[in-house]
């Protein structure tokens, strides 16, 4: 902890440095005769509760600040550093330190995991060189790679893992996806065709430098903090059911630097008559662990409603995963009508074929099955002068499948044998396109579960944004999908200072 | 501090490998530039009268050998240039007003010389020539009028407009048939029953900036109390791919952009506001009159890069007072099929318009975010009027004051469906003697309904390395991350 400390406060000098060579204007920086570009935000946001439950708090129940800066430096004309570091901090531990509620539900307990984000893959997120030598791309260092062409869910993209701790609430991109060690080289031979408009070899190979898995919603308050799933397991037991807890997990990882973590992904990128069309392979492991229990009796605690909460013991490993996919997209023109403002649709497929994923039944073993996951959208934009004269309304549907092609008699614990979700994304401008309005709806068919986020963003200079938004959440089988996330309804703001 | 070692390491054997095994040909030639520091140490941004065109030069810029290439005979290309288009503009002006003479004018003098009022776009005298203030920037209370001069074109150019002119052919509706052009202006001497077609297709073939073309853009937004909102900066790396004429290839760039009939593309780079950092948008423009522009767009934050429609040209780019198609002024493509529009020429005379900067001194004052020591001259114009026949369009009409001389356009008015004045474009050019060539160097967009407006200054120079390699798919994700 100790460390951390020292580590926020030399992140905090480093800001107040970039701060003073930073102009309220946008503006180049010259080291050493090279351009040196310095950017970075500071929010503070506020999450209201609107329930008053076991697993939630009515009122303020998160207050996330994040700071982040980035940075490019040129050394050479080819050859160019990127850095970016970020704190983050959940203030709402500070501000309802002496708050019953907060101390009852067991949310203190879980000031470690979320009140400050001190450890190095949290505040140093990108530091990589990119090499440009003629056709070649060559990309070192702590970074980001996205595969994909879907929007709000993940289904090829799987190389980065993902920092869902705080759940659906409205965290930044920046702190969202966890950058990681990794080797890039990208080849784009030079071509003259009248078809194959542009061609790219991309390799990345993870040489498991640092292994950071995805860090999930976890049960339990003391654990999961105020995004904690309601998770009740049936009784008999005293006050009826309990909860589940926080887990007692050993999960099994690769050794650093080991072949068994190792992960290569290599992909196919080209521009055929103006269709963007990927060819992807990925061999490596899931970025969450498969779990099971172990037969060791669980450690009981009482929570504030009365009810028992139940630790149970888990076991689990990082499970190969392999697939093969691709994605396309293109705009369809023939589909463009002058009366919905002549745009035409852009349609984008995304699908990938698993081999042996592994899985957690429910009979409390492991099993083994390929699958298959595609999602296909659209994105179009259409003019509703009525209620919107001069911008367009951006609509993106999308719909998701995944098949589990081998799907046992006796049922997986997260998954069905056919699993089903749709999204859909509205969003426009006014104010001469300050004030942005977005609504997203992710309906999770097999679960019969909603997911509704409505948002307003304004953006009073390049420098000051404000939003504000709401989340509902809501599901009809118990302990699927998002119906564990019933109570976690909720009112956001967040306060945006931008430079660079 | 460990692993960030080791990894270094393994950088470094990665590195070393690809040294050995990529050729060392096709990336050799040295990528010469700028940086925005250079710029905005000759010239800042607000309140500085330095002529940034002397302090920082093309000969400067270039290298050597690549200035000579780019510069020819001043006498020549004036005397080809007035051969082609029939006059030299100082020959024709001077009839009307001709009392206002070369000297400087203020806002104050407008009832002493009431031949201002007659001598300039009427949008300018009575919106624009005032002090700075709300609700929009780019007012100028000054003048200073200047002598007209002869603008022209770089030798390349004319020689191939008066090569190709007389191959050039439209269809019975006025649009160009795209496989009668090749090179030049296409209608040096407009005339005839479709004169408004043939000075907008010249627009269409413009020769602003070289054929390879580095730009950096400094762009303001400000509101209607003039408080400063945006502020971006970015640069566009620009392949003119037909109808070259000053750098080789010669011509169409590659077999490619034959085949497809691909005019010319670009990757704009945003480097600022931090929103936008690193997001790059990358078009390809077709001659086919029916055939809509290719767009791309590298998201930052996603990390992704995006197939975006090329029919989506109407919606305003964030922050400033423009749609795509308004990128340059106008970008409109003229169909036949798809947003047709109807072309008039309205007027055709004298008007008293900002002169080309040839020592770059203008500037913006960051008190009432005004234009000062902006030189005016007499110009000779072409006043054309587009009416869109879609009433989905974003625009009902525009009105383009086009130089006879240049075929560029100075100011821009866009009306909404309702009639109403919408957006304006103005902008000041760059003239550069030596080589023929105009730049955009400043120019003040205002939105007249939202009551938002952006000033800008520009920079562009002939970057003779910009191949495809630049503009490519891969290119897009070489940017910042």
């Amino acid at each position: 902890m100790r460390k951390g400390r020292k580590r926020i406060l030399m992140f905090v000098v480093g800001l107040a440095m970039v701060l003073m060579v930073s102009s309220a204007m946008a503006k180049e920086i010259i080291l050493l005769e090279r351009p040196l570009n310095l950017l970075g935000y500071a929010t503070q946001g506020g999450a209201f509760g609107i329930h008053n439950e076991y697993d939630t708090e009515a009122g303020l129940q998160s207050a996330l600040m994040n700071v982040f800066i980035e940075g490019d430096y040129k050394i050479m004309d080819r050859l160019k550093f990127y850095g970016a570091g970020m704190l983050t901090v959940d203030w709402a531990y500070q501000i309802k330190a002496n708050d019953s509620s907060w101390h009852e539900k067991g949310f203190p307990k879980s000031n470690g995991r979320f009140n400050v984000d001190y450890k190095d893959w949290q505040t140093i997120k990108e530091a990589h060189l990119t090499w440009t030598p003629g056709d070649f791309m060559v990309r070192a260092g702590k970074q980001i790679v996205v595969w994909g062409e879907t929007d709000g869910f993940r289904l090829m993209d799987q190389i980065n893992p993902l920092d869902q701790r705080r759940g659906f609430a409205d965290v930044e991109f920046e702190s969202t996806i966890i950058p990681i060690w990794l080797m890039r080289l990208n080849y784009s031979p030079k071509l003259n065709s009248d078809w194959l408009l542009d061609l790219g070899f991309e390799f990345t190979f993870n040489p498991n430098a640092e292994f950071i898995p995805n860090q999930d919603i976890l049960p339990g308050n003391d654990m999961g903090g105020v995004w904690a799933p309601n998770v009740m397991i049936p009784g008999p037991f005293p006050m009826g059911e309990a909860h589940l807890g926080s887990l007692i997990s050993n999960i099994d990882q690769p050794n650093l630097w080991s072949h068994e973590g190792f992960e290569y992904a290599f992909r196919i990128k080209a521009n055929v008559l103006n269709t963007l069309i990927t060819l992807n392979y990925f061999y490596g492991l899931d970025n969450s662990p498969v779990t099971k229990n172990v037969l060791r009796f669980p450690i009981f605690s009482i929570a504030s409603d009365g009810k028992l909460i139940i630790h149970p013991f888990v076991e689990g490993k990082y499970p190969l995963f392999r697939f093969v996919g691709g994605t396309f997209s293109r705009d369809i023109t023939p589909l463009k009508a002058s009366f919905l403002g002549g745009v035409s649709p852009v349609i984008r497929f995304e699908g990938l074929y698993a081999f042996k994923s592994t899985f957690a039944s429910n009979i409390n073993t492991f099993f083994k099955s390929d699958e298959l996951r595609w999602a296909v959208g659209l994105d179009w934009k259409v003019k509703i002068p009525v209620l919107n004269a001069r911008s367009y309304f951006t609509v993106s549907p999308q719909f998701y499948h995944r098949a589990i092609t081998d799907y046992p008699s006796y049922g997986l614990s997260s998954v069905e044998k056919n699993n089903y979700m749709a999204t859909l994304l509205v969003k426009t401008a006014y104010l001469n396109a300050k004030l942005a309005p977005t609504f997203f709806w992710l309906r999770d068919i097999t679960n019969q579960a909603n997911f509704f986020k409505v948002e307003m963003l304004y953006d009073y200079t390049s420098n000051w944004r404000f939003t504000l938004g709401t989340l509902f959440l809501d599901g009809n089988r118990t302990g699927k999908g998002f119906e564990v996330f019933d109570n976690k309804d909720q009112v956001y703001f967040k306060i945006t200072y931008r430079w660079g | 501090m460990k692993k960030a070692k080791t990894f270094a390491m393994m950088f470094g054997l990665f590195a070393l490998s690809l040294l050995v095994m990529i050729p060392s040909s096709g990336w050799a030639q040295k990528e010469y530039t700028i940086t925005f520091d250079q710029v905005e140490k000759q010239k800042a941004f607000f309140d500085d009268p330095r002529p940034l065109f002397k302090n920082l030069t093309m000969k400067q810029i270039l290298p050597p050998d690549v200035y000579a290439k780019m510069t020819y005979d001043v006498g020549a290309m004036k005397q080809a240039w007035s051969e082609l288009v029939g006059f030299k503009a100082p020959d024709i002006v001077g009839k009307i007003a001709p009392e206002i003479k070369p000297g400087k004018y203020t806002y104050q003098d407008k009832e002493k010389y009431p031949g201002l009022k007659q001598l300039m776009i009427p949008l300018h005298y009575d919106t624009f020539f005032k002090p700075g203030g709300p609700p929009h920037a780019g007012n100028f209370p000054e003048i200073e009028i200047i002598p007209t001069r002869q603008y022209y074109y770089a030798l390349p150019v004319a020689e191939a407009t008066k090569k190709h002119m007389a191959k050039v052919r439209m269809n019975d509706q006025g649009y160009l048939i795209p496989e009668t052009y090749e090179a030049g202006f296409p209608f040096p001497r407009p005339e005839g029953k479709f004169k408004a077609q043939q000075i907008m297709s010249n627009w269409d073939k413009r020769y602003l900036t070289w054929e390879n073309t580095l730009w950096f853009q400094h762009l303001m937004g400000a509101n209607k109390n003039l408080t400063i909102d945006f502020d971006s900066l970015a640069n566009s790396y620009a392949l003119r791919l037909q109808g070259r004429t000053m750098m080789t290839p010669y011509g169409w760039f590659d077999e490619r952009a034959r085949k497809l009939g691909e005019t010319r593309t670009f990757n704009f780079v945003n480097l600022a506001p931090r929103d936008q950092y690193g997001n790059v948008v990358n078009v390809v423009s077709y001659a086919d009159l029916d055939k809509v522009d290719q767009m791309m767009v590298y998201v930052n934050v996603l990390r992704r890069v995006r197939k975006l429609t090329g029919t989506d040209t109407q919606d305003q780019a964030v922050g400033q007072d423009i749609i795509f198609d308004d990128y340059e002024g106008f970008n409109r493509k003229f169909s036949p099929k798809r947003y047709v529009w109807k072309f008039e020429l309205i007027d055709e005379r004298e008007f008293l318009t900002p002169a080309y900067e040839q020592d770059g001194s203008a500037y913006y004052a960051r008190k009432g975010l005004e234009m000062r020591d902006i030189k005016f001259e007499r110009r000779p114009k072409y006043v054309v009027k587009i009416t869109q026949t879609d009433p989905n369009y974003v625009y009902s009409y525009s009105i383009l004051y086009i130089d006879k001389e240049t075929f560029i356009y100075d100011h821009i008015q866009n009306y909404d469906q309702k009639g109403r004045l919408y957006r304006t474009v103005d902008s000041t050019w760059s003239d550069i003697p030596e080589m023929g060539m105009h730049t955009l160097f400043q120019g003040s967009l205002r939105d007249h309904l939202d009551m938002h407006s952006n000033i800008t200054w520009n920079m562009s120079f002939p970057a003779t390395w910009i191949n495809r390699e630049h503009v490519n798919l891969q290119s897009m994700i070489k940017g910042v991350k």
